[in-house]
């Protein structure tokens, strides 16, 4: 949920190189360097408070992308507080004493910022700019005072609830894939916060208070929750000095225990229709699927890509080529917990999203009792190592990727060997991966249809 | 600082220039991933959507991707997807933009593939028949999003008859009468020579290759004569409001503004300071102070300027929720009315000069933006160079032009006002806060083609 830009806490999955090496020590006590891919290295190490900060270098402009990325999101919250960590991301531009409502936005403004911006999923909450060179110190000072003395006062929280209502107005209420996506969480998971949308209910949101907000502050934000990314014109020296200087003295809080209620095991298809403002039918599939850190991942990225990455994808062929949809996707959502494996459609004039849901079935079928063939397989692999690469493009997206990987899996070295994987991943372990997963217990179905 | 940060950019800028080593093709060297973009830039565009055929010309690009005389569809995408490369079309209202993505170590294999994509389209009858289909759905589904529905409509409200009132996507009527003659006939006048440009970036082994390529597009497909460009459009008379009916709107839309002005106006500089103050996408703009921060209205509040060959629009945008749309609305133009009569303050215009020179770096940080900016300068006729020397130009904008600029450009009482939400609630009230009589209220069904 961002605080200015479109939703994307659904992104699909960031994916990885093939070319990481061995850690090697430099400077920086207790530092060590990744190999990302071409020139591009990232340096991670870890301040005394537990907050763990990895440079990018990258001198071919005199610019820096900066990210800070908690490890919380909506998951972290509780029921009858749903939106809450997205609604505590809209205080953090509020004000602290040293920058009072207001004077952040025009501080950062002021300086030239882009990219300017902030994000909430299920896992996590990122914020993220990108700024002149000579920045550097203002922005680490900026971002730790807001880390620690942000002022959470009811005037300010009541008209940012204001705003996040409208949000969720346009994000949902009034938005047809919104709408289908709240539903298919909602029905897929049943114990696991991962039931609950991002934006949270209405009900919950118009019941908050500014006590609310500043407890879930206290509990969540400290520099041991915390990875920060530097990517550009700057130093792995130069970024250390700087962080030990204004985030050294912040001292860790006591992480408390994620004690999230597991999800039981699904036992049936479960399925919802719904009639929405919409002239075509639509239609929403879910299978559950483990975490991003599980032995399966590698195998469902390449089943992601064989099914739609590309025009000659299956489910692009099957689906849309036979003018049975206007547009397919599918997406195996990288979480921390175990998550869902989505397939999406919007049905051309005349078609019903049934007709669709059978299609899939029969492609998965497929996937799941035939081995791909070695062509099939090495496109796939190739649209992956592209896609790779163009994440990796320019300091905000190289940023965003090892950002993201440091929190939901741990380290951006294992989201590399996750990748190796994958491009190693053969059909047999292809197949069977398919036949564990897309199974019709497995299976959450959302379909909307005109009204 | 500040200057330290200009001067940083400004010399930067200068020393990103672009090499030329052919005609039609303009490389930039970026060794940093294995990676080479590609971009084929066509003057023409949807402005040359004949009358009765609206998305020709985004039909015919779109069909140069599904065939060819030697290769099927399946097989073309096949090839693309095998090299892990993307080949994708983009209409805009004056430019039609290949762009096409490759591992660096399969562009011996694209390129030819791209020569035979834009050389030898098939345009089968199967195809134009699944691209309808495909296009046409698409269209009625765009009618569940509302953000985009508004746009559509606001666009062909405020330039009612005038190409850029037409949506580049089309109507469904018009699409459904498109023949492969007519995409024949699109295509031999636009994919032309003399109207192509080449810009690519990446890894800087892939120039010569790409050179010896441009030459034999450029063979492929001679012809010397530039895009025409369409008539201006004409201001319309009179403040109206139009309303696009959708019901169970919880939320509204609201689009407003005007025929803006051309990118290479000699107050550009200026009026796009002046706009920046009142809401061009910093949160300090007054719509966003006063929309979002204030009063917890909308989510967004902004206002925008968009250009083409001939004078485009200016326009406000916000989503407020149903209740507080009228009072939104008659904040809004309230705020437009004092903008226009009392300008910006000293203050307002030194933080948004200081905002734009220091961030203006952005605009050229990277390749693929600089490649961009070439683009822009290329489908706007406007001459090379010219986004290096943005902050330079904002640097030189005064108070006195910045208002100046203002007075010139907006006209509150000549503002066309277009609300997507439910008419029944909200005619009265809207027309009232818009101050256009009630009867004067034109109200359309949100599934009008």
């Amino acid at each position: 949920m961002q605080k200015r830009l479109p939703l994307v806490w659904l992104a699909v999955p960031l994916l990885l190189a093939a070319c990481s090496s061995a850690p090697k020590i430099v400077k920086i006590p207790g530092s060590e360097v990744i190999h990302l891919a071409g020139k591009l290295e990232a340096t991670r190490f870890k301040l005394s408070n537990g907050l763990r900060v990895i440079v990018v270098e990258d001198h071919s402009s005199p610019t820096f992308a900066y990210q800070t990325w908690f490890d919380v999101g909506s998951k972290d919250e509780t029921p009858g507080y749903t939106g809450l960590a997205h609604l505590f991301e809209h205080m953090m531009f509020k004000g602290t004493r040293k920058y009072p409502e207001g004077k952040f936005d025009e501080t950062l403004e002021r300086a030239g910022a882009e990219n300017y911006n902030a994000s909430t999923s299920q896992d996590y909450t990122d914020y993220t700019q990108e700024l002149p060179s000579d920045k550097l110190d203002m922005i680490a000072e900026m971002e730790a005072d807001r880390m620690v003395n942000l002022v959470v006062d009811e005037k300010s929280f009541s008209t940012e609830r204001e705003v996040v209502q409208n949000e969720r107005r346009f994000r949902t209420e009034n938005s047809p894939d919104g709408t289908l996506y709240q539903e298919l969480f909602g029905l897929a998971f049943q114990k696991h916060p991962y039931h609950w949308p991002v934006i949270g209910y209405e009900e919950d949101l118009a019941r908050m208070s500014a006590q609310d907000a500043e407890a879930f502050y206290k509990a969540h934000y400290a520099p041991n929750h915390a990875v920060v990314v530097v990517a550009g014109d700057v130093t792995p020296q130069q970024v250390h000095e700087t962080l030990q200087r204004h985030y050294g003295s912040i001292p860790a809080v006591q992480a408390q225990p994620k004690a999230l209620p597991s999800e039981p095991s699904q036992t049936s298809t479960r399925r919802k229709t719904l009639k929405l403002a919409t002239q075509v039918d639509k239609l929403l599939v879910g299978y559950r699927i483990p975490s991003e850190s599980h032995e399966d991942s590698p195998a469902l990225s390449l089943i992601q890509s064989v099914l739609t990455n590309g025009k000659s994808a299956r489910l692009q062929r099957a689906l849309v080529e036979t003018g049975v949809a206007n547009g397919v996707f599918s997406a195996d959502i990288d979480g921390s917990d175990p998550t869902l494996f989505i397939f999406g459609a919007n049905l051309q004039k005349g078609r019903k999203a049934p007709e669709a849901e059978t299609i899939l079935r029969r492609e998965l079928k497929r996937l799941a009792t035939e081995n791909v063939g070695e062509a099939e397989l090495e496109r796939a692999r190739n649209q992956l190592s592209f896609q790779f690469y163009a994440a990796l493009d320019n300091n905000h997206s190289r940023a965003a990727f090892i950002g993201r990987y440091e929190v939901v899996v741990g380290g951006a070295e294992k989201a590399l060997d996750i990748f190796q994987k994958t491009l190693a991943t053969g059909p047999e372990a292809l197949r069977k991966t398919a036949n564990r997963y897309f199974q019709d217990q497995n299976r959450t179905v959302v379909i909307g249809a005109p009204k | 600082m500040k200057t330290r940060t200009l001067s940083f950019f400004i010399l930067l800028g200068l020393g990103w220039t672009l090499a030329a080593p052919a005609a039609d093709l303009q490389f930039e060297a970026d060794d940093t991933l294995p990676l080479v973009y590609l971009n084929i830039v066509v003057r023409g565009g949807a402005v040359e959507d004949p009358a009765g055929k609206s998305g020709l010309t985004n039909f015919m690009g779109e069909m140069l991707l599904r065939g060819t005389k030697v290769r099927s569809k399946e097989q073309l995408d096949q090839e693309l997807d095998q090299m892990g490369a993307h080949f994708e079309e983009e209409t805009r209202g004056e430019a039609v933009v290949f762009r096409g993505a490759v591992l660096s170590h399969q562009l011996e294999r694209f390129l030819p593939l791209v020569n035979e994509i834009l050389t030898q389209p098939a345009f089968p009858e199967s195809e134009m028949k699944k691209l309808k289909g495909e296009l046409i759905s698409g269209l009625l589904e765009e009618q569940g999003r509302d953000q985009a529905l508004a746009g559509r409509h606001f666009d062909e409200f405020l330039f009612p008859g005038h190409p850029y009132g037409k949506s580049v996507m089309g109507k469904v009527k018009d699409l459904e009468g498109l023949t492969s003659q007519d995409v024949k006939r699109q295509y031999d006048s636009q994919i032309r020579d003399g109207r192509i440009t080449i810009l690519a970036s990446g890894d800087s082994a892939a120039i010569k290759r790409l050179q010896a390529w441009s030459k034999t597009l450029e063979q492929s497909r001679p012809g010397k004569e530039d895009a025409p460009r369409v008539a201006a459009p004409k201001a319309t008379s009179g403040r109206r409001l139009v309303i696009v009916d959708k019901p169970e709107r919880t939320q509204t839309q609201i689009l407003g503004g005007e025929i803006g002005f051309k990118m290479d106006e000699p107050d550009f500089f200026d009026f796009y300071v002046a706009n920046f103050v009142f809401g061009g996408g910093s949160f300090h703009a007054r719509l966003m102070n006063e929309i979002r921060t204030k009063r917890g209205w909308s989510y967004g509040a902004n206002a925008s300027v968009k250009f083409s060959r001939q004078p485009r629009s200016w326009r406000f945008y916000l989503f407020p929720a149903a209740k507080d749309t009228p009072a939104a609305l008659e904040t809004v133009l309230k705020m437009v009315e004092e903008w226009r009569d009392r300008g910006v303050t000293p203050q307002e215009l030194d933080f948004a000069k200081t905002s734009l020179i220091n961030g203006a770096g952005f605009l050229l940080n990277t390749p693929r933006k600089r490649i961009e900016n070439r683009i822009q300068e290329i489908t706007l006729d406007l001459p090379e160079g010219f986004m290096k020397h943005y902050a330079d130009g904002i640097a030189r904008v005064s108070l006195e032009s910045a208002n100046a600029s203002v007075k010139a450009h907006i006209h509150p009482d000549q503002l066309s006002i277009l609300v997507l939400g439910t008419a029944k609630d909200l005619k009265e009230p809207l027309a009232k806060a818009a101050g256009v009589p009630a009867e004067k209220v034109q109200v359309i069904d949100y599934r009008k083609d």
